[in-house]
């Protein structure tokens, strides 16, 4: 199986927050960033795959040059070659436009199986993989969990709300978006920072690609959340505060 | 482009409080924009997908119904949206941000060439839509810039479902047309995780006792106030030492790491190897008689008092609200 | 007093029939003994050089030898009454060497010592006589003693498996004084003479080829292995090359490996304080050096055959705590934390280790700023909460907070009362704003990755900063920090809080309650770093020290070490209950610790959810400083005193 694991690269869930001045972005410079989460469990999928079906699992990765740190790291944990699209101006391409970035990197390698994780930790729109899915016109499963190879094709662990689940079955090649904590992660190891030097990155021109088009959905500025978490000690009798804090649950919390 | 198109979701759970969270959002953008409020739903083609929402909710609702609509499947359901929406050419198409939305949304939306605005908080004037980035550490405003229509979902509590407007509602029919052939994917019907293992991990609500409870003959008063909230109950590291509660229920570094939507402690002072395997719930409340108790760094809301008073109260409190 | 008229020495003459089986059984002895011996010190000779290996300063060997060899320092401190029994059977060794010699050249018809020749060298052959004599009873006595110990009294870190061959050797050496003694009761040329000649002839000839494939191995190798010990306490080897993953295969293990594999006397000391294996886990130090032994014998160096399966196994591995107790107490100079940690390096450099909360630290430690996983905004809220200055270049110290201090809630109270106390004495000090895991828990579990990251990191921004001195309330920051870091950088001046606290003991108040408090020596400042009694030396200031069973150098470990605490739940007993006992056992109402990992188990462990009242306190000592600060101050040392003042 060839597998395409679309991989993005976001700050720090550490990193201190600064607002740029231009008031569109945060302050980048000093940030440390890391592999998108969910896109480490996607990673984790394909090379589970991999390792009980065999074949190959490519990382493929958009953005400016830090991003080959990232593209590097999956190639240690046993990736077996990378493409990055590189690209400076990411943040004047909606998802559409980034979708379409992949998706033009995607084609030529025909690949049986892309994987993406189901959102990245910055912006958070659980889009990107979907998108693929209709941009490459593959059918495509959400929140997966568990993947399963049958003869026709794909047996799916979808996650619905409230601790349901469902199985799909689709044929490849096909888009999975993949749901944090389905497998356990690997870690990096040194043997296979070693190893990734040899592997090949290759690398593409995001202008070459698809020219930057004007964004759908334009972001106006950022803020700080107005209400920092804090505790908040409901006082009174035991009675008094066990009323309060139903209140909580119920209009704040909304658990009741 | 004269019109809101709501699009709700006949839900598994059957929560219809969302329901009524995204219509309230797409009124409130009808003000905004002073564009009518449409309805719409994909459903059984032998029941009303009304039926299950409660009052007149808004003048015009299409309930959209065809054979291959009776389950849930990405394809159908983005051809049977993209079928209504080329029909009725809507300015604003407003919808639940659920897990079945955002399975499709993306998807139809980018057969418009647009991009979904998905888990919408907040509409203002302009309008500007205001959702969370960087996990709620930071949050934005988004303008829709195109001509084609404007996909939106918006985040469950984010909008008030205050009671609807009077006025009766004309449902009227749309049957998409869908051949088999474009469905590719073979869903299974919905099941739930085994019930025999305790499943802390994906507990949406739990109820944690600790040392403060002193002899296991007080536990039931914890367990009736997760019952009563119909929380997991969870402890930390020296309750199930003491075997007064199987390990699997074990909270912390040694334990099991959770991330509820609310995570009650009770009797919990807050040791690190606690703090980890909780830090991560979305909403912490700690009930301890100690006010210097770390547990309180951590939490949302504290109530600063005896347990064995303010637990019994609280499990009155809730019975009474449910 | 019996002047023995007949001495070994004056043996009767010899057949040239006698001479040639003499010879031959020589020449046979030697011939076996290489036999066995010569192999093993091919397959030591085989291994890989060790990195980083020098051989300067040759002081500090000459005199490691000196004491733990010729002085058997070590072996009679651990364990005064073996121990001293040992001494005087090695000691004999020694004497006997000379007389030895003497006996194999009489055989041969060339004695060079003869107590009935006239002048100097009658007289020194004389005494020497004497002397082994004496050298001879107290070894018989001693080797007596032992037999008796190993064969009935037989403590368990002896293990199950009885060495019948123990038994052979303790008889020859008994025979061997037995018979030496007893020549000197018979006239020269007497028959008896004869055949006890003959009988010690055979003792030694037998002697010598049971040696390579016994413990006794250790006669020959140990002095050299304690020779050639690496430079510090778990001193652990850089890797030599971008193929090198630690201990991963037979090709890794080093010549000093081997050696000391080689080397061990199966006493038991290792076994005997190794927490893990005293708490009913599958680790036990001493079979993990004789694994690597048994793997040497069947599979030898510079293969490719895993080291962790057949001959140890990667559970065990995984449960020492690193408390060093092993190393410390090993009397033939195996280090074992350079081993158990190479090992670990060896499964987790090539990703041969999966185990669920080990990979999550790892990640978590990869992608964050600390072992805990917390966001270090919660580190940040800290400092602001209790107003720590930020390090600016001008202050003094850096306050190195560790993870433990800057987001455990007890650990955090351990740094507040140290920082009270710092401000107390003007001691000029800023905090990090910026701060990552010093990287001894991924060290301790043989992460190489993820622990130069972190040491690179944290040097830059020390550097960055011009730090010069940082001062911490954990010792395993301070050991990580000061020899850890070193493979990458030149770290700043570091030591531990009771170290800085001791310096300025008197400007602390001192008011010696009567309260007792038993002092808990963290393994990281004891055995690590030596630092046994600034700890001790704060403790009497404010109250009555009392010791638990285990102290010092043999202090038993708290459980959370060697990046156990982040591993989930052992098996077997709790180490940290084990040791939570012992100091309750006391009777003390507070246990002072000096380190928060410790501090942590501990909370843990004594109190009970219905005993809570009667457990004692568990507080570190800045703590117990700091609740007695504006009291009055004892001058226990005025000179030092005046230095601190001007210094301030």
């Amino acid at each position: 199986m060839k597998i395409i694991v679309a991989i993005k690269q976001v700050p720090d869930r550490d990193a201190p927050i600064r607002i740029a001045a231009a008031g569109k972005w945060i302050e980048e410079s000093g940030l440390q960033f890391s592999m998108n989460e969910p896109d480490a469990y996607a990673l984790e999928e394909a090379l589970r795959l991999k390792e009980a079906h065999g074949g190959e699992v490519i990382v493929l990765s958009a953005g400016p040059e830090r991003v080959g740190t990232t593209l590097r790291e999956a190639l240690a944990k046993g990736a077996d070659r990378a493409i990055h699209v590189t690209a400076d101006d990411l943040g004047e391409r909606d998802a559409l436009g980034v979708a379409r970035l992949l998706s033009e990197a995607i084609k030529p390698e025909s690949p049986d199986l892309i994987l993406t994780g189901l959102q990245s930790e910055d912006l958070g729109l659980g889009q990107t993989g979907v998108i693929l899915a209709e941009l490459l016109n593959l059918p495509h499963a959400s929140l997966i969990l568990h993947v399963e190879k049958t003869d026709a094709g794909l047996k799916v662990k979808r996650e619905l709300e409230s601790g349901w689940f469902q199985e799909i079955e689709l044929p490849t090649p096909a888009v999975l978006t993949i749901q944090s904590g389905g497998n356990k992660l690997r870690y990096a190891t040194l043997m296979g920072i070693k190893r990734a030097k040899t592997k090949e990155t290759r690398v593409l021109n995001a202008a070459e690609l698809a020219p930057v088009a004007p964004p759908t959905a334009v972001l106006e500025k950022i803020a700080l959340p107005t209400k920092q978490r804090s505790t908040q000690i409901l006082p009174g009798t035991p009675k008094e505060a066990a009323a309060a804090l139903v209140e909580k649950l119920r209009f704040e919390v909304r658990v009741l | 482009m004269s019109r809101i198109l709501v699009i709700e979701e006949a839900r598994i759970d059957g929560n219809h409080r969302f329901f009524h969270e995204t219509l309230a959002a797409g009124r409130i953008l009808s003000e905004l924009t002073g564009l009518p409020a449409e309805l719409a739903a994909i459903g059984d083609p032998n029941e009303n997908v009304f039926m299950h929402f409660s009052g007149p909710v808004a003048a015009t609702a299409y309930a959209i119904q065809h054979p291959l609509l009776v389950s849930y499947t990405s394809d159908g359901y983005t051809l049977a949206f993209e079928q209504l929406i080329r029909k009725l050419q809507p300015a604003y198409v407003v919808f639940p941000h659920t897990y079945q939305v955002r399975d499709f949304a993306p998807r139809l939306a980018t057969r418009f060439g647009q991009v979904l605005i998905g888990d919408v908080t907040a509409i203002e004037a302009g309008p500007l839509f205001t959702r969370q980035l960087l996990q709620g550490k930071l949050q934005a405003n988004y303008r829709h810039a195109s001509d084609g229509p404007c996909f939106i979902s918006i985040q469950a509590g984010a909008f008030r479902a205050d009671s609807a407007s009077g006025g009766t509602t004309s449902i009227s029919t749309f049957e998409p047309e869908i051949d088999a052939a474009q469905i590719r994917t073979r869903p299974g019907a919905p099941f739930r995780a085994g019930t025999q293992t305790v499943d802390l991990a994906s507990a949406p609500l739990i109820v944690s006792v600790g040392r403060g409870i002193k002899e296991a003959a007080n536990l039931p008063l914890v367990e009736e106030l997760a019952q009563a909230l119909g929380a997991e109950l969870a402890a930390s590291r020296p309750i199930c030492d003491n075997g007064w509660l199987p390990m699997e229920r074990q909270v912390g570094s040694s334990g099991q790491t959770v991330a509820p939507k609310l995570y009650l402690a009770v009797g919990i002072s807050g040791a690190i190897q606690h703090l980890v395997g909780m830090k991560g719930s979305q909403c912490i409340v700690a009930i301890n008689k100690d006010p210097d108790a770390p547990i309180f760094e951590v939490a949302d809301y504290g109530i600063v008092g005896d347990l064995f008073e303010v637990v019994p109260a609280l499990t009155e409190a809730i019975k009474a609200a449910k | 007093m019996i002047l023995p008229h007949a001495t070994l020495a004056e043996p009767p003459h010899f057949s040239v029939l006698e001479r040639v089986v003499f010879a031959a059984l020589v020449i046979a002895s030697a011939v076996s003994f290489w036999q066995r011996f010569g192999p093993i010190v091919r397959k030591i000779l085989q291994s890989k050089k060790d990195p980083g290996f020098r051989l300067a300063p040759i002081g500090r060997r000459v005199w490691d030898f000196f004491s733990e060899v010729l002085l058997q320092s070590k072996v009679i401190a651990q364990r005064p009454l073996p121990g001293l029994a040992h001494a005087f059977v090695f000691w004999s060794f020694l004497g006997f060497a000379l007389v030895t010699l003497n006996h194999c050249a009489v055989g041969l018809g060339i004695g060079f010592l003869n107590p009935e020749s006239q002048g100097l060298s009658g007289l020194f052959s004389r005494l020497y006589f004497y002397l082994a004599a004496v050298f001879a009873l107290l070894c018989a006595v001693s080797i007596t003693g032992l037999f008796v110990r190993r064969f009935f009294v037989r403590p368990v870190w002896l293990g199950k498996k009885v060495s019948i061959e123990s038994g052979y050797i303790a008889f020859l050496i008994f025979a061997l004084m037995a018979t030496y003694l007893a020549a000197f009761f018979t006239t020269d040329a007497s028959p008896a003479a004869r055949i006890l000649w003959w009988i010690h002839t055979l003792a030694l000839v037998v002697f010598l080829p049971l040696i390579p494939h016994t413990k006794h191995l250790h006669l020959v190798l140990s002095p050299a292995t304690i020779f050639l010990s690496r430079e510090k306490f778990s001193d652990i080897p850089p890797l030599a090359n971008d193929e090198d993953f630690g201990l991963v295969a037979g090709q890794d293990l080093t010549q000093i490996v081997s050696l000391q594999a080689y080397s061990c006397v199966e006493c038991g000391r290792c076994t005997e304080h190794c927490p893990a294996a005293s708490t009913g886990k599958a680790l036990n130090p001493k079979d993990v050096i004789l694994g690597l032994r048994s793997y040497l014998n069947e599979i030898g160096p510079a293969t490719e055959e895993p080291l962790l399966g057949k001959h140890n196994s990667q559970e065990a591995i995984f449960q020492c705590t690193t408390c060093g107790a092993c190393e410390f107490q090993c009397p033939v100079g195996i280090e074992h934390l350079p081993i158990i940690v190479g090992l670990r390096r060896g499964a987790v450099n090539t990703g041969a280790w999966e185990d669920e909360r080990g990979a999550k630290l790892f990640n978590q430690l990869e992608r964050g700023s600390n072992a805990l996983g917390m966001s270090s905004a919660e580190r940040d809220k800290f400092i602001q909460k209790e107003s720590l200055p930020i390090f600016d270049g001008t202050q003094e110290y850096c306050l190195w907070l560790g993870c433990m201090g800057a987001y455990d809630p007890k650990g955090r109270e351990i740094v507040a009362a140290f920082a009270r106390i710092m401000q107390h004495l003007g001691t000029s000090y800023g905090v990090m704003s910026k701060e990552k895991c010093t990287g001894d828990p991924v060290r301790r579990l043989g992460n190489d990755l993820v622990f130069q990251q972190l040491a690179e990191a944290n040097l830059e921004i020390l550097a960055q900063n011009k730090v010069k001195k940082i001062v911490t309330v954990c010792p395993h920051c301070v050991r990580t920090i000061q020899e850890d870091w070193k493979a990458y950088g030149t770290p700043p001046e570091v030591e531990h809080h009771t170290e800085f606290l001791a310096r300025h003991i008197t400007q602390l108040p001192a008011v010696k309650t009567k309260e007792s408090i038993v002092y808990h020596d963290p393994c990281y400042l004891g055995r690590y770093r030596d630092v046994y009694d600034e700890p001790r030396q704060l403790v009497q200031i404010t109250g009555k020290l009392v010791e638990a069973e285990r102290n010092r150098e043999r202090s038993f470990c708290c459980g959370a070490g060697g990046g156990l605490a982040f591993l989930g739940e052992e098996s077997g007993e709790r180490v940290s209950h084990a040791r939570a006992q012992e100091l309750t056992a006391t009777g003390a109402k507070t246990i002072a610790t000096a380190c928060p990992f410790c501090n942590s188990m501990f909370r843990d462990a004594v109190g009970e959810p219905n005993g809570l009242s009667a457990a004692p306190k568990v507080l570190d000592i800045a703590q117990l400083i700091d609740s007695h600060l504006g009291e009055p101050t004892l001058r226990l040392y005025t000179r030092k005193s005046d230095e601190d003042h001007r210094s301030h």
